[in-house]
């Protein structure tokens, strides 16, 4: 039976092998994007969840890292990529992304995961790296890179922020152990202005962490068994202010926002001053929070899998934003190991 | 005596010959080698698969309670310990004291040449001036 006519449509058959070619298409491609996905796993490398950590690939190695991290109505899905060009000097990449949005203060979700959706990039250098004994190392790493947002985020009390840019500094320093690690950090994000003449700003965030890590000794096997840590996280967080830019009427350029959608939301009073031409601060954005939990770290082979919990021992979100009681992250890795050039 | 165990003294005495007169082709036979800074599964895990990667390595064993690594290597090999140091560096550890057995000759400043390697150690046992190939075990900083 042929599957084109004379005049050059298909026939019944040829459409059913049109549509089977289409589907084997999408099949494929859906299995090519599982693949990445679950490949590109994101745990932090093998180190704490949430906190600083130090530089730890190999000249050559990468990482292929994926996290699910929850918030209180949020759920956001982090891949990174990580690369050692040297020892001592780490590449990665991350872009995490909202499943579903919360309205918290934004911050960063961890250290080395921004809490909006950005693309990042950022450099870690270890610039002390001293070696006083069998299975210990004391480290320290400067991280230096750049975002930018990459989803607008819907806000009830104003249209959503421009898409920004941000630089961000952070220090960590450890000492890591056969049986026990320690690392503390902080660090520093400041968004700039994208688009010229919007004057959005996103909140910046100060996010400081301590975390002491335990390998109990029942878990102390060796190479090639699976290796398995604990840690206990404390993460605190200082998210600044939200800016945007408005002009007479309310309207914000770029927004698609106009005055009257701006009556019907019961939060904008809360925006202070009162719209006019200038810039507002949101009141209603950011804040100061606590969080402390246990987390936990095995590795096997190539793979490393992570998952914590932190609860809030403080936490005061400015204006009406939800408070939060539990965050909680989820990870898996792949390693690429013992490459060189 | 009988003869099937008068047969036995020449046998075990050509076999003896014959391993002794293997071809001394080797270079690095084994290496036992201290790494320092390997606290973990996954840092042991690259150290193995670059150590894999250098030629002539047969089998690798990393034990991170000692920080030992230990290498066996292929008969024929051009394995340099100065490469394997290198990877060790290049992981981002330290390494450290090696005990090495490797076939090799005294060189004219009495010093141990392993056989292919350029590379020559100060070695206190082994008999001087003697520039025959030999089979050595002997401890490197």
């Amino acid at each position: 039976m042929p599957t084109h006519r004379e005049d050059g449509t298909n026939t019944a058959k040829g459409r059913w092998r049109l549509r089977l070619a289409r589907l084997a298409i999408k099949i494929v491609l859906s299995v090519m994007i599982s693949c990445v996905l679950v490949t590109s796993g994101r745990a932090d490398g093998h180190s704490p969840v949430f906190s600083f950590s130090t530089a730890t690939l190999g000249k050559g190695d990468a990482s292929f890292e994926t996290a699910m991290m929850w918030r209180e109505g949020a759920v956001m899905f982090g891949p990174r990529v990580v690369y050692g060009v040297r020892p001592n000097l780490q590449l990665s990449f991350a872009s995490p992304f909202h499943v579903t949005h919360g309205e918290h203060p934004t911050g960063r979700f961890t250290a080395m995961m921004p809490g909006v959706p950005e693309a990042e990039v950022l450099a870690g250098w270890r610039f002390y790296h001293a070696t006083p004994g069998i299975g210990t190392r004391n480290e320290a790493t400067l991280y230096f890179g750049g975002s930018a947002t990459t989803q607008k985020l819907p806000r009830s009390d104003s249209p959503p922020l421009k898409r920004e840019p941000a630089v961000y500094a952070a220090l960590a320093a450890g000492r890591v152990a056969r049986s026990y690690d320690i690392w503390a950090g902080v660090g520093y994000q400041r968004y700039g202005e994208w688009e010229t003449g919007i004057s959005d700003h996103q909140s910046n965030t100060l996010l400081s962490s301590l975390a002491v890590g335990w390998r109990p000794p029942f878990l102390n096997k060796g190479y090639p068994k699976p290796d398995l840590r604990l840690f206990w996280e404390t993460t605190g967080e200082e998210v600044g202010l939200a800016r945007l830019q408005r002009t007479p009427g309310g309207i914000t350029p770029g927004h698609g926002h106009d005055a009257q959608s701006a009556v019907a939301r019961p939060f904008l009073s809360t925006i202070i001053p009162p719209p006019f031409s200038g810039t507002s601060i949101l009141r209603n954005s950011g804040g100061t929070a606590v969080f402390s939990g246990p987390s936990l770290l095995c590795t096997y082979k190539n793979f490393a899998f992570q998952g914590g919990i932190l609860f809030s021992l403080f936490d005061q979100p400015n204006g009406y934003q939800p408070r939060e009681n539990v965050r909680a992250a989820l990870g898996f890795s792949y390693y690429i190991l013992g490459r060189r050039k | 005596m009988n003869l099937r165990f008068s047969l036995r003294i020449p046998i075990l005495v050509l076999t003896g010959f014959l391993m002794a007169a293997e071809p001394l082709h080797a270079e690095y036979l084994k290496i036992q080698l201290r790494v320092y800074g390997l606290d973990c599964g996954l840092c042991a895990r690259g150290v193995a698969a670059s150590v894999e990667r250098l030629d002539g390595v047969k089998t690798v064993d990393v034990n991170i309670k000692t920080g030992l690594l230990e290498i066996e290597l292929a008969p024929g090999n051009t394995f340099k310990m100065a490469r394997l140091r290198k990877v060790i560096r290049e992981n981002g550890f330290r390494s450290m004291e090696a005990t090495v057995t490797a076939i090799g000759a005294f060189n004219a400043s009495a010093k141990f040449e392993v056989t292919g390697s350029g590379e020559a150690y100060d070695v206190a046992q082994g008999p001087d001036k003697d520039r025959a190939p030999v089979q050595l075990t002997f401890k490197i900083q």
